[in-house]
């Protein structure tokens, strides 16, 4: 991920002003999801905002929201200090912190045992901090869907000290280091959607903004939804289910129009779960006669930063399904979306495959093909947990 | 007190069996190399159509052999005969325990006078290195040990970068490279190439029957040295072919890249297995598949079994070669590849998503191991095992499942054997491996290597079953 750090006394008035999100209660100490939009309500991106210290902050997430706050600090922020550190995609080398998510029925049990004390009583997005190898490891709590959890940071140099005494306590606990595989498809679960198109495409008045981006900033584009006009593919808040984080009682870019769209209805996010039979059919076409399905890559199958692929009920479509992949745990393949006015329950069809194909180094020729999906709630986890497994 | 060799690890565990069938080692890595530059259906492609570069660099250990006795002991732990074994040749060596059970095999390249190089897996490289260190011979050695698995991002560094050029257009890009035609020297010879201003030293090698070569150089150099390579081959449409698909190239060429080397249970290996660290490769290296036996013996495979018995020379002594003698070749197993039923397979895929249902062991695409080595049964429609399932995955290229497997002499090409996908119980306490159960998966015998073109046109040895000392 990338970080971006700002301090100084207009740090927080920038970013306010930027967001989405209430700053009225967000002291030291404290984090949230920060949500950017456009002048028209359509989503930039997101990130997690961390309030490390007086006038200081430190956003972590995709580039997306990052860039377009480092662009107002750059161009037009007062009293502001930024630095950024890229991901190690783009970063020569070491990262400047170290960041662990600790996770799972277990997590809190675990930090007991290591730090030799009860647990800090911390709401959900409150920092504190936890003595871990003769470190004060700063800690965020956080939670994937309902498991309580820590996110842990601190100085690069920490890291493998307090990733040993992590893992070196764990054992009795079941801790599992995650690699990347299964780490990316904790978000299947959890509900979120990593990176939605961001809106900044066309709009004039973010020219600027677009002539600042460097020209790698562009991203990929897959799946089968096929508009030849950008904005189709911009989301508003509510679309992903960020409505109960917009607050009207400050200024910042499209509170207007998120003032109007929070007044009309607006398609919902849901979880698609993929009929199995259609699935198997696609990756057992890898073996039969003829041009082949759009690979399935598991666990995780999203071949595109962006990928928005059509969603169809009754051969309208309703809705666009974004990153999807295989969760180990329900033994089920699913996607996270965004549809209109269905029920839960309601069935609808993914459309899986690009057509025409387009020339992308991950596409390989093949043809597109519909796979039914049953529409349920995100987060997928909770649901699955009360009332999926009972039922199925 | 905690183990030091392999020896100590045996008698502590018990049971071999069971100790490698349980090792916490994990998947076998090929690291360091990204696993897809396009993806590992486009790069099968590219090795079957146009041209691929394979970066060799990582997932190999380079083990250097100097002075008066180099070539004696490569001839005496190699059933290969060294009779016809000039400078700038290079051959597939192949040591046996005096049991007569395979170690392991890769290359061994003759560098100059009385310098050699064997690069390939562990087993071999460590079996070569116990001999030079204890056996009295008058030789320098260096153990250049592959890449970490998970290296983490820490720098990682080798002494040679090691790249093949291979596919159908390689030879083009080839002398392209060269700025001229170049003499085809016959397989497995050495040459040099100008590569961005460098002497490359190359191999002749080939797959499918076309000629392509294998070259090294410095470690420091790869980075020019694959632009220079990528940049001139880009009109011929080579294409860089990541970790992923890499490990699957075998499925279509035929080679077995993994066999339990035969070192754990005889009094004559001893020795090594207390020379051996506890941390070694044969100490540590995970066992996966349905075939289950409580005598480790029954892993060991013979040269003839994986192909290799034209290798065996009796023009020299060698260890293992008393044993040898007395195997009667025709009784022995024949390597072949297995044509996996593609209704089966995909059953095993739809295994995942039935929630009613364990579901059986995971089956990763293009490669399908889940051990180090991987030993699953084979059997004929009464039940009984007729061979073993060694090496599986997919190739886009045939759209089909393929595992390389040895089995008994009578079983005819085109018969339909099954393989037990799976391990027996629920399965191990491998990492690798999740409660599952097993399936017979319907099986065509074919011949290896499966792609027809490299059964009549590859050179060399095992791959036409060519009468030459390979």
């Amino acid at each position: 991920m990338t970080d971006l750090f700002l301090s100084g006394p207009g740090a927080e008035g920038l970013l306010r002003g930027l967001a989405v999100n209430s700053f009225a209660n967000f002291p030291v100490d404290r984090a949230k999801q920060f949500i950017a939009v456009n002048h028209s309500g359509q989503l930039i991106g997101d990130a997690i905002l961390a309030h490390l210290d007086e006038q200081s902050f430190n956003l972590v997430g995709h580039p997306m929201a990052i860039d377009w706050v480092q662009y107002h600090a750059e161009t037009g922020g007062h009293d502001i200090e930024v630095s950024r550190d890229g991901n190690s995609i783009v970063r020569a080398g070491d990262p400047r912190l170290f960041r662990y998510e600790l996770q799972g029925p277990t997590a809190l049990a675990l930090v007991e045992k290591l730090t030799g004390a009860p647990v800090p009583q911390l709401g959900f997005f409150h920092m504190g901090h936890l003595p871990i190898a003769g470190l004060q490891v700063r800690a965020i709590r956080h939670g994937m869907a309902g498991q309580p959890g820590y996110e842990l940071f601190g100085p690069w140099v920490e890291g493998e000290r307090v990733r040993d005494a992590l893992l070196q306590a764990g054992g009795e606990f079941g801790l599992t280091q995650v690699g990347a595989k299964g780490y990316s498809t904790a978000n299947l679960e959890s509900g979120w959607v990593p990176s939605p198109v961001p809106a900044v495409f066309t709009d004039e008045r973010l020219r600027g903004y677009r002539e600042w981006l460097p020209a790698s900033a562009a991203g990929s584009l897959g799946g089968s939804f096929d508009s030849a006009d950008i904005e189709d593919y911009f989301l508003t808040p509510y679309e992903l289910g960020y409505g109960r984080s917009v607050a009207f009682d400050h200024d910042f870019v499209g509170r207007e129009a998120l003032e109007a769209l929070s007044r009309t209805p607006s398609r919902r996010k849901v979880t698609l779960v993929w009929n199995p039979d259609d699935v198997q059919d696609v990756m057992g076409s890898l073996l039969r006669p003829g041009l082949p399905a759009k690979y399935i890559d598991m666990p995780k199958a999203r071949y595109a930063l962006f990928q928005v692929d059509r969603v169809l009920h009754g051969g309208v479509t309703v809705g666009q399904s974004f990153d999807c992949g295989y969760i180990a745990n329900e033994h089920s393949f699913v996607s996270l979306a965004a549809v209109d006015g269905l029920e839960d329950g309601a069935e609808v069809t993914v459309l899986w495959g690009e057509e025409p194909n387009s020339a992308k180094l991950q596409v390989e020729p093949h043809r597109q093909v519909p796979i039914r999906a049953t529409v349920v709630p995100a987060p997928f986890v909770q649901y699955a947990r009360e009332s999926y497994r009972a039922t199925h | 007190m905690a183990p030091k060799s392999l020896q100590d690890v045996l008698d502590a565990a018990g049971s071999t069996v069971e100790l490698l069938r349980n090792s916490q080692l994990g998947t076998y890595i090929y690291p360091v190399v990204p696993a897809e530059f396009t993806n590992w259906r486009r790069e099968q492609r590219a090795w079957r159509e146009t041209a691929v570069l394979y970066d060799q660099s990582h997932h190999m250990v380079n083990f250097f052999v100097k002075g008066p006795d180099a070539l004696k002991l490569f001839s005496d732990t190699g059933i290969n005969s060294f009779a016809n074994f000039p400078v700038n040749t290079a051959k597939q060596f192949v040591p046996t325990a005096s049991n007569g059970g395979v170690i392991g095999d890769g290359i061994l390249f003759h560098l100059e006078e009385q310098e050699f190089v064997y690069v390939g897996r562990a087993p071999a490289a460590n079996w070569l290195q116990f001999h030079a260190e204890t056996g009295g011979y008058d030789v320098e050695c260096t153990y250049d040990d592959r890449s970490p698995s998970r290296p983490y991002g820490q720098a990682v560094s080798r002494k040679y970068y090691r790249f093949q050029i291979q596919g159908p257009s390689a030879w083009q890009i080839i002398e392209k490279l060269n700025g001229g035609t170049l003499e085809q020297v016959k397989f497995f010879h050495m040459g040099h190439l100008g590569i961005a201003g460098e002497q490359v030293r190359t191999l002749r090698h080939g797959m499918a029957g076309a000629p392509g070569l294998e070259i090294w150089g410095p470690y420091e150099q790869h980075g020019k040295i694959r632009d220079a390579v990528l940049e001139a081959g880009a009109e011929f449409g080579l294409e860089p072919c990541g970790s992923r698909a890499y490990s699957s190239n075998t499925l279509e060429s035929g080679w077995i890249p993994s066999p339990l080397p035969a070192i754990y249970s005889s009094d004559a290996e001893r020795a090594y297995r207390e020379w051996l660290p506890a941390t070694s490769y044969e100490a540590v290296n995970a066992l996966a598949g349905s075939f289950v036996s409580g005598n480790i013996e029954d892993y060991y495979l013979t040269p003839w079994e994986l192909g290799y018995g034209s290798f065996v020379k009796f023009d020299h002594d060698f260890i293992g070669r008393d044993a040898l003698q007395k195997v009667d070749p025709a009784a022995q197993r024949k390597k072949v590849t297995l044509a996996w039923n593609d209704e089966d397979l995909a059953t095993i895929w739809a295994s995942f998503l039935d929630r009613d249902k364990p579901g059986y062991q995971f089956f990763d695409v293009p490669n399908a191991n889940y051990g180090s080595s991987n030993y699953d049964s084979v059997i004929d429609a009464d039940g009984t095992g007729v061979g073993l399932s060694l090496f599986t995955g997919v190739t886009a290229n045939e759209r089909r499942g393929l595992s390389l497997a040895t089995v008994d002499p009578n079983v005819e090409i085109g018969t339909e054997v099954r393989v037990v996908w799976g391990e027996p119980d629920g399965g191990s306490r491998k990492t690798t491996v999740e409660p599952h159960e097993q399936i017979s998966v319907r099986a065509v015998v074919s011949p290896a290597p499966y792609a027809v073109t490299a059964r009549t046109e590859y050179h060399g040895g095992w791959r036409t079953a060519a009468a030459g000392a390979r």
